[in-house]
C-alpha cells in the first residue's frame, strides 16, 4: 500500500499549475467566454512546449511517457483553474486510446502531432440516450477500400478544429472503431451549447467513407478499446471534478473568512464554516477513489467498479 | 501510488482472519446474545482474550520493552481490521488507547501490574472522562482528587463509563487544582481499581449498549495509581483521544455486513416474483453503499499509511472520523432498508435475518458520530486545520 505522489508527478503538477496559472487570469478568461469556441490556442500551445500534452504518449512519438496518472494530475489542474483546452477528449479519449488500441502507422500519423500541439483529434463516446460506446446505434458497412459510417454522436468537443475523431459503430461483423474526417463527405456539424459554456458539437454521419488506414480496431480489440476509453474518459472527468471542486472550496474558505456581518467573519458562524467542512470530506473521498481508479489503470489493471465508484462520488 | 495490500500485509491478514475464527466458539456466540455481554465481560470473552494473550496477540503495536513487536500502523490497522470483522469484542481502547499512555507515564509497580495484566488479556480498563455536566467541554469536569499523604481522596460521578461493570480499572481524569482559570491545567490522571471501597456504579441502558453511571465516594486511592504529573492529565487525555480514533473506524466489519446483505437479498425471494436483488431499488441502495464502502477502506487506508510516515494531519484525521462515523449509519439504515421489517428483529428472537447483527449495529451506529469528540466539533476542526477558517466564537 502506498499512497507516495511520485517526484515527477509533482513536477508535472508543479509545472502544469504555473503554465495554467498564468493563462487563466479572470480578465482573460472573459475574453476567451466571448469566444465562439472555448479554446486557447495560446494555451495549449504553451502546454504542448511545457511537454505536458505527451505525458501518455511514447518517447518514440514525441512524448515524454509518464503514463496515464500523471494524465489525471493534468486534468485536475485544468479543472481548478478551469481552463480552456479539451485535455479529457484529445489527450484521454483519442490519444491514449490510440497509443494503446491504434496500428504502429495510426499511431505515427497521429501521436507526434498530438504531442507538439500541432494536430487535435478529439473522442466521440456519447449518443443520444446512450452513453456506452461499446453498443453504439451508429453503424457501419464494409465497402471497397474501407468502411462507410452512419448515424449520430452528441456533444462533441473540438469537433470543428479536429483533424480526426475517434468513434464507434456497430457492423455485421461486430464493433468498429474508426477515426472520422469531419470534413469528410456526408459529415455535418451542428454546434451544441452546454452547461460547462462549452460549444460541443452534434456529429451527424451519412455514410461517411472510412478508409482502411483510419480503421483502429474491429471485433472484440474494438470492444476493448472503447472499454478503455470509457474507463479513461470517466477517470479523467473524475480528475478534473477534484480539482474543480477543490478550487471552489478554497474559495469559499477565503471569501467566508473575510466577508463580515454582524461585526464579524461570517466564517465563525458554524452554520457556515461546518458547510464547507463538508465540502472538505466530500473532495477528500472523491479524491481517494479516483486515485484508486487512476492508479488501477495505469498499472494495466481491470478497474470497473473503481472507475464507477468514482464516478458515482 | 499504488493503493493495494502487499503480499505479506495479505498473508497477515489472512493469519488473523484465521486465528479470529478459533476465538469465536459457540460459546461465545451464545453467550453474546444476552445483551449484557454483547460488548464482552462474560465468562467465555474472559477465556478468549486470555487465550489471545497467551497466544501473543495483545499489544502487537507496542515497543519491545513492553513486549510488543513494534508493527507498523498499516499492520496494526489489518489486525484491528480483521478483529472487528470477526465480530469480537476486544478491548481496543484498552489495549491500543489506554495502555500505551499508561506504559509511558505510570510508576514502575503500576506499570507491571496494569501493562502486564492488559499484555495477558487478564486486564480490561473504562475510561472515565465524561460527567453529567462535562461533555464536549470535557475541561469543565468537577469530579476531585485531594492529596492526603500517600493518598488521594477522590469524590465525585462520572457518566457514561462504559464497560466499567466489567473492567478492572477507571481511567479517571480528576480535578486536583480547583482555581477555575486553570481549566485545563488542573486535572490528573489516575487508574482506580473498581474493586476499591467507595467505589460503586448504576446501568445506564441506551438505545444500543448498556453503559455505566459511576460514583466515587471518599475513595482512598494510593498515590502509585497516579498516572503522570500532578495537573498534567489533560495531555495524556488528548494524546490518547487522538489512537482510541484509529480502532473505531475499520473497513472490515461494514463490509462483512454488506456481503452479508448482498448474498441475502440474491437468495431471497421478493413479493413480486424473483429474487430482492432484482430489483432496481435495491441495486441502488446496494451500489450507493458499495461505492462509500470504498472510500471507508481508502481513507483508512490513507491514515494508517501517513502515520507510518509521520504525524497525521488534524483535518484528515477528523475527516476519517465525520466520515466513516455517519457513512456507518446510512450504511445500517440503507442495508435494513433492504431487508424491510424482518431486518428489525432482534438476534435473540426467532426469524432474526443474519443473526440481527445490522439491526443491533444500527443502534449502536450513532455513539460513533459523538464518541471520541462529536461530529460538530471534528467539523470545527476540519475549518480551521484543513482551511484556514478562523475559530469559531
Ligand atoms: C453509549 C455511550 C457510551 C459512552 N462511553 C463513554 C466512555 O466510555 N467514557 C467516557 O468518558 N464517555 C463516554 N461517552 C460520553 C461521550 O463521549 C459524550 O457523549 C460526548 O463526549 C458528548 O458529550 P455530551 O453527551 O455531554 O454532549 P454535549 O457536550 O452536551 O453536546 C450535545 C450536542 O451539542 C453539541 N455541541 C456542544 N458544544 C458545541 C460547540 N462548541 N459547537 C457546536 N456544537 C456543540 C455537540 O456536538 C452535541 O451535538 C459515552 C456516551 C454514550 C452515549
Amino acid at each position: 500500500m502506498d499512497f507516495t505522489v511520485s517526484e515527477e508527478l509533482g513536477n508535472v503538477q508543479q509545472l502544469a499549475q504555473q503554465i495554467l496559472g498564468d493563462f487563466t487570469e479572470v480578465d482573460k478568461l472573459k475574453v476567451i467566454d466571448q469566444q465562439d469556441e472555448r479554446f486557447d490556442a495560446e494555451l495549449w500551445k504553451a502546454l504542448a512546449e511545457a511537454g505536458l500534452l505527451g505525458l501518455d504518449i511514447a518517447e518514440s512519438q514525441g512524448g515524454i511517457d509518464l503514463g496515464f496518472y500523471s494524465l489525471t494530475t493534468l486534468c485536475e489542474e485544468v479543472g481548478r483553474t478551469v481552463a480552456p483546452v479539451p485535455v479529457v477528449e484529445v489527450l484521454v479519449g483519442a490519444a491514449s486510446t490510440l497509443r494503446r488500441f491504434g496500428s504502429d502507422s495510426q499511431k505515427d500519423q497521429w501521436l507526434p502531432g498530438i504531442a507538439s500541439g500541432t494536430t487535435l483529434v478529439s473522442a466521440a463516446l456519447e449518443e443520444y440516450n446512450n452513453d456506452d460506446p461499446t453498443s453504439p446505434a451508429c453503424t457501419g458497412n464494409k465497402m471497397d477500400g474501407g468502411c462507410a459510417i452512419s448515424g449520430t454522436k452528441i456533444c462533441v468537443s473540438s469537433a470543428n478544429a479536429a483533424a480526426r475523431i475517434l468513434l464507434s459503430a456497430q457492423t455485421e461483423e461486430g464493433l468498429i472503431v474508426v477515426l472520422v474526417d469531419p470534413k469528410a463527405a456526408g459529415v455535418t456539424l451542428h454546434p451544441q451549447h452546454v452547461t460547462s459554456g462549452e460549444t460541443r458539437y452534434e456529429l451527424v454521419m451519412d455514410k461517411v467513407q472510412v478508409p482502411t488506414e483510419d480503421i483502429v480496431a474491429t471485433a472484440s480489440e474494438a470492444r476493448s478499446a472503447m472499454t478503455w476509453a470509457l474507463q479513461a474518459t470517466r477517470t479523467a472527468l473524475s480528475a478534473m471534478a477534484v480539482g474543480v471542486c477543490d478550487k471552489m472550496m478554497r474559495i469559499t474558505g477565503q471569501y467566508t473568512s473575510e466577508r463580515e456581518q454582524f461585526g464579524r467573519a461570517i466564517a465563525t458562524f458554524q452554520a457556515v464554516s461546518h458547510r464547507v467542512a463538508d465540502c472538505y470530506i466530500d473532495i477528500e473521498c472523491l479524491r481517494l477513489v479516483t486515485q484508486q481508479a487512476a492508479s488501477l489503470i495505469d498499472q494495466g489493471r481491470p478497474a470497473n467498479d473503481e472507475v464507477l465508484t468514482a464516478k458515482i462520488w | 501510488m499504488n493503493i493495494e495490500l502487499t503480499p505479506v500485509q495479505k498473508a497477515l491478514q489472512q493469519e488473523v482472519r484465521e486465528y479470529m475464527k478459533t476465538v469465536m466458539t459457540p460459546e461465545l456466540l451464545e453467550e453474546t446474545k444476552n445483551p449484557e455481554y454483547k460488548e464482552g465481560g462474560g465468562p467465555e470473552f474472559r477465556k478468549q482474550y486470555a487465550r489471545m494473550g497467551a497466544d501473543g496477540w495483545i499489544g502487537l503495536s507496542w515497543s519491545k520493552e513492553l513486549g510488543g513487536k513494534e508493527l507498523s500502523h498499516i499492520e496494526q490497522y489489518i489486525f484491528t481490521d480483521e478483529v472487528v470483522r470477526s465480530g469480537f469484542a476486544y478491548p481496543f481502547l484498552t489495549t491500543e488507547a489506554v495502555t500505551p499512555v499508561i506504559a509511558a507515564n505510570a510508576n514502575d509497580e503500576v506499570r507491571d501490574e496494569v501493562v502486564g495484566g492488559v499484555k495477558q488479556g487478564k486486564v480490561t480498563i473504562a475510561i472515565g472522562y465524561s460527567e453529567p455536566n462535562a461533555g464536549t467541554d470535557l475541561a469543565s469536569l468537577t469530579t476531585k482528587a485531594e492529596r492526603d499523604g500517600d493518598h488521594w481522596i477522590i469524590n465525585g460521578q462520572k457518566m457514561w463509563t462504559s464497560l466499567a461493570n466489567y473492567a478492572d480499572y477507571v481511567w479517571l481524569a480528576a480535578r486536583t487544582d480547583p482555581d477555575a482559570s486553570k481549566k485545563h491545567k488542573g486535572l490528573t490522571m489516575f487508574l482506580v481499581p473498581t474493586n476499591i471501597e467507595g467505589f460503586s456504579l448504576t446501568p445506564v441502558h441506551t438505545l444500543g449498549v448498556r453503559t455505566n453511571a459511576t460514583y466515587y465516594s471518599d475513595i482512598r486511592l494510593p498515590d502509585k495509581y497516579r498516572v503522570g504529573e500532578v495537573n498534567a492529565g489533560w495531555k495524556l487525555i488528548t494524546g490518547q483521544l487522538n489512537i482510541e480514533r484509529l480502532s473505531l473506524f475499520t473497513h472490515g466489519q461494514v463490509d462483512s455486513l454488506y456481503q452479508d446483505v448482498c448474498q441475502w437479498a440474491a437468495e431471497t425471494p421478493a413479493p413480486g416474483g424473483g429474487k430482492v436483488i432484482e430489483q432496481p431499488w435495491v441495486q441502488h441502495n446496494l451500489a450507493k453503499i458499495k461505492s462509500g464502502l470504498e472510500v471507508v477502506k481508502l481513507i483508512c487506508w490513507k491514515q494508517v499509511w501517513t502515520m507510518d510516515q509521520g504525524p497525521l494531519n488534524m483535518a484528515d484525521a477528523s475527516v476519517a472520523k465525520v466520515y466513516s462515523s455517519e457513512f456507518f449509519v446510512e450504511l445500517y439504515r440503507t442495508l435494513l432498508e433492504v431487508m424491510g421489517q424482518a431486518g428489525t428483529i432482534a438476534t435473540h428472537s426467532p426469524g432474526a435475518v443474519l443473526k440481527g447483527r445490522i439491526e443491533f449495529r444500527w443502534r449502536v451506529g450513532a455513539v460513533l458520530t459523538f464518541g471520541g469528540g462529536t461530529n460538530e466539533v471534528q467539523r470545527d476542526i476540519i475549518a480551521m486545520a484543513g482551511l484556514w477558517m478562523p475559530r469559531t466564537r
